[in-house]
């Protein structure tokens, strides 16, 4: 073996004292393996170089004991928490991708949302349309202005509110505090940043557009659900409560015995698909949300 | 190559302690059969031109503890003339690690770069 390349090793082993002995002969191995092949490549390559200039050129691309021997030991110190073993990667079947949501917290989450959205929807958009209706109407006066940029901040702090509700509630990432505008500005160039700035105004679109989806979104919800528990309570009603499937005047309709099982499988797999739609519109809603509520996102 | 200043050096090495075992899986990876060390500076090396990134002794420790979490698994072969070499490869938990890493990188290089162009915040 090259001398060079012996003393080092011998160097790198006594730069790595103290270290780990797995650790210590790791580095030894790796070491003489390149330096060697590459010892190799360069006489290969030029068969004329002197072997002594070639390896100093070679180990100084590969790093002084003192530099590898610390790459090592920094190594030893990290690998238990950057490279910490990695979760197995969990096979989902598709019978428990289905099922799946039944177990799912973010679709209750989601759920409640699409319910909420009803009240924050009737909120925000009567806030919404009457600081803009007031807004335009009082700014023949000298009070316009100041009442429109409390409008307008107002509707900025909605936006953070509503932020942190769709946060807790969808799980998507909001922004935590409000955007401050420059200190200096004073009170007109304040109104001026608020009022050029875009996100002002898709905040109010926001509010304008959650009253109807908010309709949609609770309307569509509990007429799934109901649906969903009418049919799984057929049996009940039937057998319990001598309730009829249908009535007119004077006759009452049975549902026949052998096709309860199938009411009670129709409810179920209604209430799983609504709970997989009020999942993924929570999604939707949260993306959707981010796009008009949070500077930058647009 | 051109003097380093002390500090770019530590901000070298600090931007390369994470970055390494990314770069390094994914030339495995891209390697058609197992690839030992020395190769893989090689191919480090032509991809950084003048100015080398990392001491290639670094990319070692790197490539160990790669195979100690699972990414990578290796094979030691003796060679011809000098000491047994050992060889690399990529392990099906290394691809899956690899994909989540490029786009954790992607996400992070646009988020610095929108930072150094001023886009981020006004």
């Amino acid at each position: 073996m090259n001398k060079a390349i012996d003393d080092y090793l011998v160097k790198l082993r006594a730069a790595l004292a103290g270290a780990d002995a797995a650790t210590i002969q790791d580095a030894a191995s790796d070491a003489e393996e390149h330096l060697t092949t590459a010892l190799e490549q360069a006489i290969e390559d030029d068969p004329g170089l002197a072997a002594e200039a070639a390896i100093e050129k070679i180990i100084e691309t590969y790093g002084r004991p003192e530099e590898v021997a610390a790459a090592y030991k920094e190594m030893e110190h990290m690998t238990p928490v950057a490279l910490a073993p990695l979760d197995p990667q969990i096979v989902k079947s598709r019978e428990h991708r289905f099922f799946g949501v039944l177990g799912d917290i973010h679709t209750y989450a989601a759920l409640l949302y699409m319910l909420l959205s009803l009240v924050t929807g009737i909120v925000y958009f009567t806030w919404a349309v009457t600081g803009l209706s007031l807004s335009a109407g009082l700014m023949v006066l000298i009070i316009g202005i100041p009442f429109m940029a409390a409008f307008l901040l107002s509707a900025r702090g909605i936006a953070l509110i509503e932020g942190r509700i769709i946060e807790g509630v969808l799980g998507v990432r909001m922004p935590r505090r409000p955007v401050f505008f420059k200190r200096d500005l004073g009170w007109w160039g304040g109104f001026k940043a608020l009022f050029g700035d875009r996100t002002t105004w898709t905040a109010i679109l926001y509010m304008i557009l959650q009253l109807p989806l908010g309709i949609i979104y609770f309307t569509v919800t509990t007429t799934l659900i109901v649906v969903s528990f009418g049919f799984i309570a057929v049996p009940i009603l039937t057998y319990v409560f001598n309730f009829p499937i249908t009535q007119t005047n004077h006759h009452s309709y049975y549902a026949p015995g052998w096709t309860m099982p199938l009411f009670v499988l129709g409810g179920v797999l209604t209430l799983i698909v609504t709970l997989h739609m009020a999942r993924g519109l929570g999604r939707l809603h949260g993306r959707y949300a981010k796009k008009l509520l949070v500077k930058g996102e647009h | 190559m051109n003097a380093v200043h002390a500090e770019d050096r530590k901000f070298l090495k600090e931007l390369n302690a994470g970055t390494s075992a990314l770069v390094l899986l994914s030339v495995v990876d891209r390697a058609s059969e197992p690839i030992y060390g020395y190769q893989i500076a090689k191919l480090i090396d032509a991809g950084s031109e003048d100015v080398p990134m990392m001491k290639q002794g670094a990319l070692y420790p790197v490539l160990r503890s790669l195979e100690k979490t699972g990414l990578l698994e290796s094979t030691v072969e003796p060679s011809v003339t000098g000491p047994p070499r050992r060889y690399y490869r990529i392990t099906e938990e290394g691809r899956a690690a690899l994909e989540r890493w490029a786009a954790i990188w992607s996400e992070n290089k646009n988020f610095v770069d929108s930072v150094l162009k001023g886009t981020h915040h006004e």
